[in-house]
């Protein structure tokens, strides 16, 4: 065989070949999962999310790449709860990977066994907005429903790779730990401010709200999924002003001129909060994400 | 149909029935929120001894009617009475899709083939109100349709490759030669099987921005004896900032489609024509796009003679639109086209367009 032929073929080799790195190659629809899936599988899991922490988790756009991406997984996890329906849909199948297709054991809804909040009462209608049918999909800013998902991904886990069971376990319970005295830690800093009332962009954040005593005013659009309108901005920062509301939050991914905008009416002050592992820089991992969540809403109420 | 196109059905249906018994239910696909559905059907049983003309005697299915209603978003109510029967039932995509073999999705039923970037586009996801004039010259304004079976592989390349080939019943053209079957695929040769080749390649230039290229050739015989066949080449660069994906965006897209006969030392270029247009979203709820494009031999509406026959003919179309989007389910669009040919005769035309949706749809391609 000529020279030139074998460096051909070694590199098309070389490019198809995937190298197993870890024992289970996952992938998740949001960033939060993937941080709590690489906790539980430690050095036996290589952990990816699809929707990067600063995008929104609502509209991922299903490009070929991410199929690309999970071609290979042997588990998906899924945010569940219609969250990411925009758009898993196409990438799914599209990924051409039995393994992962819902109904097979490599596929996860990871909003299993969390109890949903906000679930509608009635007949769903877009009159409502963008409204999610099955209840709020936020569950992952409370920092408890994260332990379910890690004991939830952990028997799965086990269940595909029998070998390396103990160690996801013993991980999903040091896992629980680390939480629960993170928990202790965060609500302490944030007790001070036990019933203060905050503005969100969206109604993302009402899990977090509710683990620590805050309370949710409004939310900055009129609808979900629906932008505000001017007269809208000018009744909810008078509101705002006549309870005397002062903090409005947002995510890196909405627009922070319009949430500065009703801060600004209603004399108060709009922050940039994370929602997701990955929002800000300093947001690394879950417990990452939950200090700079704490740290920026006690300047945020020390600043009222 | 032909009996060698019967067999290749008859054997990739057997090859599909365990993949078929082991359906799942799909929790990814929402039946939430879709709309109030109801349906009616007519069937008829008829004696009438005294007439021998077909269908007199005996059951008969009169129609069937589909009828929906429900709140597009908090500015809009859609409804709509659907009516089917022996004549009008014609279904413009039904198709069943693999999901249990590795890297290979097969796809069998009645839809659009996988030719190019616009002729994969359902009528309601046009970016521009009128589908680019080559379109309609070369395989359709609404893509091909018909029905047949398609296999694409994702190739384990390091970017995202997929090569499609696929099969499709003989059709012939439609009488006037345009609009949605320009093709004459309707030799009834045994040997008469059009196909399909696509190769698509997308590569990420960043987070934010994919470039696409893509190559196409549907080929079939005609009763006239002579191959036809259409080849394409397609190039989008798109950019979509991550961190504003709802609000902000580009797309520079770009196809040229090539019409062409041929048999044994026969060569026939029929038309070819191409387009290259630019998107940019403005905020949140619009959109505004500008396109470019010329076809050459190619009938459009601007080649009309007196006596109101279509000629094929030089054009040149430069269009521009505006899009509101108060939701994800409703979509206002404002457009201007200013088609011209070589007689200098002109087509302006100004349209508004309201585009509607309720309960699931399924997202769109990339």
């Amino acid at each position: 065989m000529k020279t030139g032929i074998k460096i051909i073929l070694t590199g098309l080799m070389l490019m198809i070949a995937h190298p197993a790195l870890a024992d289970l190659k996952v992938a998740t629809s949001l960033s939060d999962l993937a941080s709590v899936a690489q906790f539980v599988g430690g050095k036996h899991v290589t952990a990816i999310s699809l929707c990067k922490g600063y995008e929104d988790p609502h509209f991922v756009l299903a490009k070929p790449s991410l199929m690309k991406a999970i071609q290979d997984a042997d588990v998906f996890v899924s945010v569940g709860l219609e969250l990411d329906g925009g758009w898993l849909p196409l990438v799914i199948p599209g990924s051409r990977n039995p393994k992962i297709q819902p109904g097979a054991k490599g596929f996860i809804d990871a909003s299993e066994g969390i109890e949903v909040l906000d679930k509608p009462v009635g007949t769903v209608s877009r009159a409502e907005g963008d409204i999610h049918p099955l209840g709020n999909p936020h569950y992952y800013t409370d920092p408890k429903n994260l332990e379910i998902v890690a004991n939830h991904l952990a028997a799965i886990f086990g269940e595909l790779d029998p070998d390396n069971a103990a160690d996801y376990q013993a991980n999903a319970k040091a896992f629980d730990e680390r939480m629960d005295k993170s928990l202790k830690e965060w609500q302490a800093e944030l007790k001070p401010y036990k019933g203060s009332f905050v503005v969100t962009y969206h109604e993302n954040f009402k899990y977090f709200t509710d683990r620590f005593g805050l309370k949710v005013f409004g939310t900055v659009e009129s609808k979900p999924g629906i932008p505000p309108s001017p007269r809208y901005l000018e009744e909810t920062s008078a509101a705002m002003k006549n309870a005397g509301v002062k903090v409005v939050l947002y995510q890196p991914y909405y627009d922070a001129d319009t949430a500065q905008q009703l801060a600004k009416k209603a004399d108060g002050a709009a922050y940039e909060m994370p929602n997701e592992v990955g929002g800000v820089p300093e947001a690394k991992d879950v417990f990452s994400k939950f200090d700079v969540i704490v740290s920026a809403l006690v300047k945020a109420f020390g600043g009222k | 149909m032909s009996s060698r196109f019967k067999l290749f059905t008859f054997i990739f249906s057997l090859f599909c029935i365990p993949v078929l018994s082991q359906a799942q239910t799909r929790s990814i696909i929402s039946n939430l929120a879709n709309p109030a559905i109801g349906m009616s059907a007519l069937f008829l049983g008829q004696a009438a001894p005294d007439l021998n003309t077909p269908g007199a005697n005996g059951p008969s299915f009169q129609e069937a009617e589909l009828s929906v209603i429900s709140t597009v978003d908090p500015l809009w109510t859609l409804a709509g009475n659907f009516t089917f029967n022996a004549s009008t039932g014609v279904a413009e995509e039904a198709y069943a899709i693999t999901d249990s073999i590795p890297s290979i999705q097969f796809k069998v039923g009645e839809f659009r083939a996988l030719f190019g970037k616009h002729g994969t586009l359902h009528t309601h996801a046009f970016p521009f109100i009128q589908a680019p004039i080559i379109m309609s010259n070369t395989i359709g304004e609404e893509g091909f349709k018909n029905a047949g079976m398609e296999a694409s592989w994702m190739t384990p390349l390091p970017w995202y490759c997929e090569l499609t080939a696929g099969g499709y019943a003989p059709i012939a053209n439609d009488a006037t030669g345009a609009a949605n079957h320009p093709l004459n695929f309707n030799s009834p040769s045994h040997d008469n099987i059009p196909y399909l080749a696509h190769l698509k390649n997308l590569f990420d230039v960043d987070d934010d921005t994919t470039l696409e290229l893509g190559a196409s050739d549907l080929t079939g015989m005609g009763d006239d004896g002579l191959h036809h066949a259409v080849y394409g080449a397609d190039f989008t660069l798109r950019n979509v900032p991550l961190q504003k994906s709802n609000q902000a965006g580009w797309i520079l897209q770009s196809e040229y489609l090539k019409k062409v006969s041929y048999t044994t030392g026969v060569y026939n270029q029929e038309t070819d024509g191409w387009y290259a247009s630019f998107q940019n979203r403005l905020g949140q709820e619009w959109w505004a796009g500008v396109r470019v494009e010329e076809a050459f031999n190619a009938v459009a509406d601007v080649n009309v003679n007196p006596t109101d026959t279509y000629l094929a003919g030089h054009v040149q179309r430069a269009s521009a639109n505006i899009a509101w989007l108060p939701s994800e389910f409703s979509e206002m669009k404002l457009e201007y086209g200013i088609a011209r040919n070589d007689s200098n005769q002109v087509d302006n035309r100004v349209m508004l367009q309201f585009n509607y949706i309720i309960g699931f749809h399924p997202p769109h391609a990339y």
